[in-house]
Parts: structure tokens; sequence; C-alpha cells
């Protein structure tokens, strides 16, 4: 999951982007509103942390212009404690959720993963496609009723995979949901951990059309 | 304590007993005055009586049959000095025959003393004095009764008059004891008498001016409040992810990260209690004027922060010009100075330039600190005396590792500002070298 984190103060900006990539995110941040505003005008992020407070363009701009263009994808604010008409007028102007500063990392990333789950139609924690189940809060997969070893990496290909069951995704899209724009992108890191997934899940689970990307079955169930 | 009520009331008192005093000095005098006359005239008549009188005998009862008792002696001698009469021969007068009138004095008491030369006899009549002093004591004390029987009505009027008068006083002690530190308004001015009326502008002009800086402590603190919230969210966090940490090395970057975190909260904190220490009328009194060698002061601050400059690479360096003294708190002008040349060392990139002149201007001092940085641009040059304001520079801003390094409290140039005014001096801002960054210039009144 790809998150664009925007925040002004370099050591808050710095130590949340750590803290979400250990959890799991993909995130790219801008430390003024107007770099906000061209990053979500991208559509390449599954959510966005939003600091109310940014030079250039405030927050809250920010977040009145993607909701006017449609955008529906969820949205976090940064809060002073003190700061409730700013927090009212942030839900008001269509944010999901909120944190107050000082927060907890793991409180940002569990609310994070809520919206997410939300925004997909979901209230458990659990991803389930067919016989795998994915746990995005501790990091852990079952398949087959058997605990499966995963790196970050390769749990965020699964995730994004069984999100859009049935769609063929390309390795640039993949590719999307596994970096920021500061990660560096090893040249076939897709394809290397595609294949060590049909490896550990057999080869049937993770489709290759070849020269358009890969996908994963509708389960028969759901279909 | 002394009591307005009770010292007008004593001198109020202390003048009408005086005023009755003299009034009574003034008719005693007079009524005396008018009993000799009476008296005088009362023993040039008896005299006159007893002209031509046979004196064979004696006028018998002349003495006693007399208004003022026998308070009258008379005596006659005849041409020869021989004594025809003497009234009252228990009192012995002196054989006295100067005509006319005539004080005596003898043991038994001061005589009023008249005689007359008739066909051949001499006549003489004597009065005591002392009838002629009682006649005008008495007529004294008949006036002066009546007022001393006044005065205590007098007294309790004057008494009730003159609370009623500071009742005023009352009402404006009243409305001052009623206001407190978050209910300031003035005081009603309206319906008060001519003699209050400044005290209570006077009053009412404090606390305005008091409400005013309590107005400007209450949004320091909570401008204060609010900046120190963002360091501690990020060592809050920064505390976190050292707690994450599963390898070494992380640990290690992670605690270095929370160092600087802790740095920079511990440098807003200190910047705070300097720019609160600079606040004027705090501490004034603490620290009285010097005269301070601002020449000096800047080679010690250049030296202190000449390591932070080598850091990155910075040209720091001073260039002076004439004597450079002053009068005035030597710890808050190395505060501005150590606040500007920091500024600029921080603001610069690295490989840059820093210049801190220092040059007598007249009756001035001038202190210049030019960088040759990203500059402030000229519509934001006023803002950045505000509080807690930082300012976009000038020029394109590098990449976001390079501004964290950058990155003050916003606190800088308010400090040197309130240390400035604190010591009426002007600052200007201006290009600084080569046509890039920002100088700044602060210019001090002199002093011999």
């Amino acid at each position: 999951m790809r998150v664009l984190l925007a925040e002004d103060d370099p050591m808050i900006g710095a130590s949340v982007r750590q803290g979400l990539r250990q959890d799991g995110f993909a995130v790219d941040w801008v430390e003024d509103g107007r770099a906000a505003e061209l990053a979500v005008a991208e559509r390449v992020h599954d959510a966005v942390v939003l600091d109310l407070g940014l030079p250039k363009r405030a927050g809250l701009d920010v977040l009145g212009t993607m909701r006017r263009s449609g955008d529906t994808r969820p949205v976090l604010i940064l809060t002073a404690r003190d700061a409730v008409a700013d927090r009212v007028a942030g839900l008001d102007a269509g944010a999901d959720d909120y944190v107050v500063k000082p927060f907890d990392l793991n409180e940002l990333s569990a609310r994070l993963r809520a919206l997410l789950r939300r925004g997909a139609g979901r209230a458990g924690p659990v991803l389930t496609h067919g016989e795998l189940d994915l746990n995005p809060a501790t990091r852990e997969a079952s398949f087959k009723g058997e605990p499966l070893a995963l790196s970050p990496r390769e749990f965020a290909l699964l995730e994004a995979l069984i999100a859009r069951p049935g769609a063929i995704l390309s390795r640039a899209q993949l590719e999307d949901k596994l970096y920021g724009w500061t990660d560096p992108v090893e040249s076939n890191a897709v394809e290397v951990h595609i294949h060590t997934l049909r490896k550990k899940m057999g080869a049937d689970f993770i489709r290759n059309v070849r020269g358009v990307g890969w996908m994963v079955a509708r389960p028969a169930s759901n279909a | 304590m002394t009591s307005i009520r009770r010292q007008l009331l004593f001198w109020l008192l202390v003048g009408l007993l005086a005023g009755v005093a003299v009034a009574a000095a003034g008719t005693y005098l007079r009524a005396r005055e008018e009993a000799n006359e009476l008296f005088d005239h009362q023993l040039q008549e008896m005299v006159a009586s007893l002209t031509g009188a046979p004196f064979a005998a004696a006028p018998a009862g002349l003495g006693d049959s007399d208004a003022g008792g026998n308070a009258l002696v008379v005596q006659i001698w005849d041409r020869n000095g021989v004594q025809l009469y003497l009234s009252q021969p228990q009192r012995v007068l002196p054989q006295h025959a100067q005509l006319g009138f005539t004080n005596l004095h003898t043991d038994a008491g001061d005589w009023r003393v008249f005689s007359a030369l008739t066909d051949n006899q001499v006549i003489q009549v004597a009065q005591p004095m002392r009838e002629r002093r009682e006649l005008a004591a008495s007529m004294a004390l008949r006036t002066i009764v009546p007022l001393l029987a006044v005065l205590p009505a007098l007294g309790l009027l004057i008494w009730l008059i003159i609370a009623r008068g500071l009742k005023p006083l009352e009402r404006v002690a009243a409305a001052v004891g009623r206001r407190s530190p978050t209910q300031l308004e003035p005081l009603a001015e309206r319906g008060l008498p001519r003699e209050v009326q400044p005290l209570v502008q006077s009053l009412n002009g404090l606390l305005l001016r008091l409400g005013q800086a309590l107005a400007v402590q209450r949004t320091f603190i909570a401008d204060a409040a609010h900046e120190l919230r963002t360091p501690l969210t990020a060592v809050h966090l920064q505390a976190q992810l050292a707690e994450r940490a599963t390898t070494d090395a992380e640990r290690r970057k992670a605690l270095a990260d929370l160092k600087s975190g802790l740095e920079r909260a511990t440098r807003l904190s200190e910047q705070l209690l300097t720019l609160a220490r600079a606040e004027p009328g705090v501490e004034a009194a603490e620290r009285p004027p010097s005269v301070v060698d601002l020449l000096a002061l800047a080679r010690e601050v250049i030296a202190e922060l000449a390591p932070l400059a080598a850091e990155k690479a910075i040209d720091l360096g001073l260039s002076e010009g004439g004597k450079a003294m002053l009068r005035g708190d030597a710890d808050a002008l190395r505060a501005l100075l150590s606040n500007l040349i920091d500024n600029a060392v921080r603001y610069t990139p690295a490989g840059g330039r820093v210049d801190v002149a220092v040059q007598a201007e007249g009756d001035r001092v001038a202190l210049a600190v030019r960088d040759n940085g990203p500059g402030i641009a000229p519509l934001e040059r006023q803002r950045v005396f505000d509080r807690f304001y930082r300012g976009q520079p000038a020029a394109a801003p590098g990449d976001a590792g390079a501004r964290a390094s950058v990155r003050g409290s916003g606190l800088g140039l308010a400090i040197v500002k309130s240390i400035a005014d604190q010591h009426g001096a002007a600052i200007e801002l201006g290009p600084g070298l080569d046509g890039t960054g920002l100088g700044v210039t602060v210019r001090f009144p002199a002093t011999a």
C-alpha cells in the first residue's frame, strides 16, 4: 500500500516516513501544500496523511481540491490537541480520520490500515483470497492453513494483487504500489518477487499474462 | 496611619478655636477701652460734683453710696496741702496731686486717678483698674460662650461633610478592589469630583498598559506552547523508532536522530527564555546598563560560532572601523550578536560566506551581518521579526535534507528585534553579499 505523507516539519516527516515503511507501507513525503496537490493529482497513492499546517497551501485547501475533483481516497489528518476547530473543519472538508500530535506510530499505522480496509469495503482485519489469508496489521500470512513466510515486498505484492482479483496489473502498476519515489527500484524486482512467491505458493496462484502483467483469479466461490 | 478626615477635623477645629480666641481678645480690648472712657467720664463728673462743696464736714457716705461700692477713693486737700478729706482711710494712696488723669501702681493694685484744681482745693478721685478689667472680661466671655457652645455641633458637621466628600475615593477603592488580572476594564470616570479624576485617569492608564502586557504574555505563552509541540512530537516519534529498531545500525541511527531532536527542542526552549528575558521591563532593574565594547563582544561570539562555520566550510570573518562603545546590557547584546551570526551561518549553504562588520558612524555604532545565503524576499522582510515566523527563502531551496539542517525556531530575529528595541537601536534588512543573501544592520546610539 502506497501512502502520501504531507508534513512540513523535517524531523516529524522523516520519522513518520521511516515508521510507516517499517509497517509495510510505501511512503512518498512532500513538505508543502503545493507539492501535496501535485502528488495527489497523480492518483498513485492508496491513502493520504495530511498535516493541516502546511506552507504555501494549507492542508484544508489540499483536501478541498481533492474532494471537489471527486477523489474519494482515504485521508487522515494530523492536528494539534487543542485545535478542535481545525479537526472539525478537516473532517467536514472530507477527512476520514485524524490523529493528534504528538501521536503514536503504531496508532497511525493502525488507523491507516483501518481506513484502507474500509475503503476496500471490508470490515475484518484479514484479507482473504481463496486459501490465502493476509493480515496487514501483523504482516502475517497463511496459505492452505499453513503459515507463509513473506518478505515485506512479497507481502505488499500479494496485497496489491488480491485487492483487485481478476484484474491484470502491469509491472509499472505493481512497482507503484511497492515503491515510493525515493525508493531505489531494482530492475526485475517484481519478476524476482513473483518468482519467489510462486515457489512458496505454487505456480497457479499468480498467473502471468505475457507482455501485459500478472493477476490472481477471482475465487470460484465468489464468482 | 494618617487620616485625611481626622487631620481636616483637627486643623479646622484648631482654626475655629484660634478664631474664637482672637474674637474674645478683640472684644475684651474694645470693651476695656469703652469702660475706660465711661469710667473716666464718671470720675470727671464726680470731681465736678464735689467742687465748691464745703468741707467742714465730710460728704457723708460718698464712697458707700456709689454704684461701684466702696471702690472710689476721694481725697481733698486745701491749697496748702492739708488733707481735708479722705473717703477711705484704710486705703493708702499717695499724696498725689498731679492734675488730670494718671495711672498708679500701688501695693493695693492699679488705680486710675483724676485730680482737679478748684478754687482753693485739690480734689482727687481714684478708682481701681480691676473693675474695668472685670467688666471687659465679662463682656468678652459673653461673646465667646455661645461660640464655644456650638463648637461640638460644628465639629460633627465637619466630620460628616468630609465623610461625604471622601465617598468617591471609597467608591474608586472598591472598584479597584473588584478588578482581577483577567478583568481589567477601565474605571468609570464620569461623576467623579475634579480632585479624584486625575487619580482614576492614571489608574485607567495603568490598567490599560497592564492589560496589553498581559495580552502579549498570554499570546507569547500560547505561541511558545504551540511551537514546543512540534519538536516534542518529533522527539516522541524518534524515540519510538529507536524502540522499534532491530539492528544495532538502526538503533544507532535512531538514537542520533533522537539526539538531534532533543537538541532542537532544547535550543527552542533556550531561545524562548532569551526572548522572555529581552521583554521590555523584565529584569531591567536587576541588570543595570554598563558600557559595552561591541567589537570585543563580536569577537567573542564569532570565536564561539567559528566551529559551526568551519563544519559547513563557511568563511566567517569580522571587519572593524573605529570605537564601538555603547551603553547597554552585555548579556542581551551577546544574545543579539549570537542570534544574528548563528542565523547567517545556519541559513547560508556550505562553502558560503558570512561577514560581520562593527563600525562607528558619527554618534552611532553600526553592526552589520551579511551573508550570501538564500536571503529573505523583500515582501517578507517585515514579517520575519514576528515571533515564530519562518521566512521563505528568496532563492530556490535545496532538497529536503538541506532544508532540514537550516530549520530554525522562528525566534532568532524576534529576539534580535526585542533586544535592539531595548537599546534604542534601529534594524534594517537589506541585501547581503554579492547581491544575494541577507544583510542585517543594527544601529545603536554610541557612548563616549
